[in-house]
């Protein structure tokens, strides 16, 4: 039980070649995660998400060390032609951009050079400021489109046991340059863990980001995800998100739609289950005129699943002719699972469209009835059913390679309900 | 076939169904006319086994007590019911639910199931004989189908799944000229010695095409009257009020 979880500075001083300013920055970070600790569900923002009673309650203790794992080859996608990064416990180990022109993309290691504070809210930034010293950092030139996409394949060892792993991710597009990734996670930890990462994505103009996010075997981790994302004008982001299987995930997503048309588009089908406890948190800024946002978040929910959903839309005085968008659908199969939502519109411009609704409900009984009176026994029924609320998300996905990749995986998934 | 004798249902403490006899030898088609509400939907729903209501008396199908057998193996025993309503299905894509289908019928049968290119040549056959749009079928189960549309897809279900006991539930209800000559094709040429039908409607127009063998007439909940085509031709001039 660790009750009362402190990291020592000394773990700062492990960390080599930093300037003093980034000395003073991570401490700082560090005695503000110190004296707060893992946010409980008092912070509005973790009401429904008591992360300090869930890892008091799962870690006996945390390891902040780094870990030396032997890295096994990790098996590629074969399913379609892609460039690829391999990441693993969020430290970048290799890249390859074979279908790309080179020159346009730059890969480093990801080293911070941003020392303002720029919030002491979420304790868990504060402890990834402080300790993240890994991860990537992409840029992408201006007018430059991709051949293929691009997967980063984030893999988890099996040596790992109690770590708390922080890493800080950025990707940068050049202006009227396009990027698609494929985020797949590969777990094959074998004890709980804490990953927490920082990301950092920005869109110049008119640039286009899609991104697929796949995260779906059962596995011990614990995730926390910070991502703030800058759209400018007329750029244009996407993303499909289908995480599901952690024991805890909380996905923290910030977009800021500073330029003009700017349009985000986010979707997510999750399959929760057994325990897994499930948190996705938007915050669509809208900070300039005639920008997009449509939000459609889409859970079912099993023995003692957990799903929540908290979804803000602002709309600042200047951006008038918003059109923003939100949607939450839950599916509950037992009375033992849990669906909350919270949307919060908070508008201040008047020649706005804005929108949002939530329902959550069980499997309709009718639609059983029917689909059985064609042979299907009722868990197979059940089963049909949902995929079917769930495709409809992946069904918006272009690419028909990569749609058929992400419904065998999705289907994988429910194939164990 | 199919044996039902003092059949009696309710649901929600009323009385839908009140003493019920009908018995249907293989080859047989049977018709059954009535008023609104009078029960014809609720002994669809029972028969496929439709969950909620309290049942009492004799159901035999094939000699089977029918009460003991759950809804899934009544279809996978040759039970097919078109429903009046369809339901929508959101994000069932029609295609792969009839496979699915199908092959569940199959394997329960012991034969052998299809792959997904005999599938889809069987299904183009049935589908172009009752002239579906094959698009039509790779979208969402029923979602959005007109009227007609749901009626054929029912058709082409029992087409794909070739039941011994099919039950049409007011399938000409809503259907153009053309359609209606189309399903009723669809009911001859399934038609043979081993099959029987249970047709409920409210028009002559479809028993002419498909020349039923009897005709009953439920009223509120009991058969009243058992004829054969010139039952339904006096309906037709006269209403059910006459009918006694
Ligand atoms: N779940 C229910 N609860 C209460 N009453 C019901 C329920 N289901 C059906 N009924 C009633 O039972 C009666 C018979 O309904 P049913 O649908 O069998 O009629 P029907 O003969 O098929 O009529 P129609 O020709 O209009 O299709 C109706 O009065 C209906 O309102
Ligand atoms: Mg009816």
């Amino acid at each position: 039980m660790i009750e009362n979880f402190k990291i020592n500075s000394s773990e700062i001083d492990k960390i080599k070649k930093i300037s003093k300013e980034e000395r003073n920055f991570r401490i700082n970070n560090l005695n503000f995660f110190n004296e707060k600790g893992f946010p409980n569900k008092r912070q509005e923002d973790w009401k429904f998400s008591d992360l300090r009673e869930i890892v008091q309650k799962n870690f006996k203790k945390l390891n902040v060390n780094k870990v030396n794992s032997k890295v096994k080859k990790i098996n590629l996608i074969k399913d379609f032609d892609h460039n690829y990064i391999e990441v693993v416990n969020g430290e970048l180990k290799s890249s390859n951009f074979k279908h790309e022109e080179k020159n346009k993309i730059k890969i480093k290691n990801f080293k911070n050079d941003n020392f303002l504070q720029e919030s002491k809210d979420n304790p868990l930034i504060c402890l990834n400021h402080a300790l993240s010293d890994k991860g990537y950092h992409i840029e992408i030139e201006e007018n430059y489109k991709f051949k293929k996409a691009l997967i980063i394949y984030n893999l988890f060892t099996e040596d790992l046991k109690e770590n708390i792993l922080n890493s800080r991710n950025k990707i940068k597009i050049g202006k009227s340059s396009e990027l698609h990734t494929i985020d797949l996670v590969i777990n094959d930890s074998k004890y709980k863990f804490i990953n927490n990462v920082y990301e950092n994505i920005i869109l110049e103009n008119n640039a286009v980001y899609k991104n697929i996010c796949i995260q779906n075997e059962k596995n011990d981790g614990y995730f926390h995800k910070f991502s703030k994302n800058k759209l400018a004008s007329k750029s244009k982001y996407s993303s499909f998100i289908f995480p599901s299987g952690s024991k805890f995930n909380k996905l923290d997503l910030e977009f800021n739609l500073e330029g003009e048309d700017s349009e985000c588009n986010l979707q997510s089908a999750s399959f929760l289950n057994k325990d897994d406890h499930q948190e996705i948190k938007t915050k669509m800024n809208h900070l300039a005129p005639s920008c997009k946002s449509y939000q459609k978040v889409k859970n079912v929910l099993s023995s003692y699943g957990k799903g929540v959903y908290q979804g803000k839309i602002y709309v600042k005085d200047i951006a008038q002719k918003t059109n923003a968008y939100q949607l939450s659908k839950a599916l509950l199969l037992s009375d033992n699972s849990e669906f909350n939502s919270k949307p919060e519109l908070e508008i201040y411009a008047d020649d706005v469209k804005c929108s949002h609704g939530a329902t959550s409900g069980n499997v309709d009984e009718d639609s059983i009835y029917y689909l059985m009176t064609r042979g299907l026994n009722r868990k197979e029924s059940v089963k049909l059913l949902i995929d079917g609320f769930l495709s409809e998300v992946v069904d918006m996905i272009k690419s028909n390679s990569i749609k058929k990749f992400v419904r065998s995986k999705l289907q994988g998934q429910i194939h164990g309900y | 076939m199919l044996e039902i004798k003092n059949l009696k249902a309710s649901i929600n403490n009323k009385d839908i169904l009140k003493g019920l006899n009908i018995t249907i030898k293989p080859g047989e088609l049977h018709a059954i006319m009535g008023p609104n509400g009078s029960g014809k939907s609720t002994l669809a729903n029972v028969l496929s086994g439709k969950n909620g209501y309290e049942i009492s008396g004799e159901l035999k199908y094939q000699g089977e007590n029918l009460k003991e057998i759950p809804i899934e193996e009544r279809a996978q025993k040759g039970i097919f019911l078109a429903f009046q309503y369809p339901t929508e299905i959101p994000g069932v894509n029609t295609n792969n639910f009839l496979k699915t289908s199908l092959n569940k019928v199959k394997k329960a049968k012991g034969e052998k199931e299809l792959d997904t290119l005999s599938f889809l040549k069987l299904l183009k056959e049935k589908s172009s004989e009752l002239g579906i749009d094959e698009k039509m079928l790779s979208r969402q189960l029923n979602v959005g189908f007109s009227g007609g549309e749901k009626k054929k897809n029912e058709i082409l279900q029992m087409k794909i799944l070739d039941p011994n006991l099919t039950i049409l539930d007011e399938t000409d209800s809503g259907l153009d000229i053309d359609a209606l000559k189309t399903i009723a094709d669809g009911v001859n040429s399934s038609r043979d010695k081993k099959k029987s039908f249970l047709v409920i409607t409210h028009y002559q127009r479809l028993l002419n095409y498909i020349n039923p063998d009897f005709v009953h007439v439920l009223s509120d909940g009991k058969i009243i009257k058992s004829g054969c085509m010139e039952l339904a031709e006096e309906l037709e001039k006269k209403g059910y009020k006459k009918i006694n």
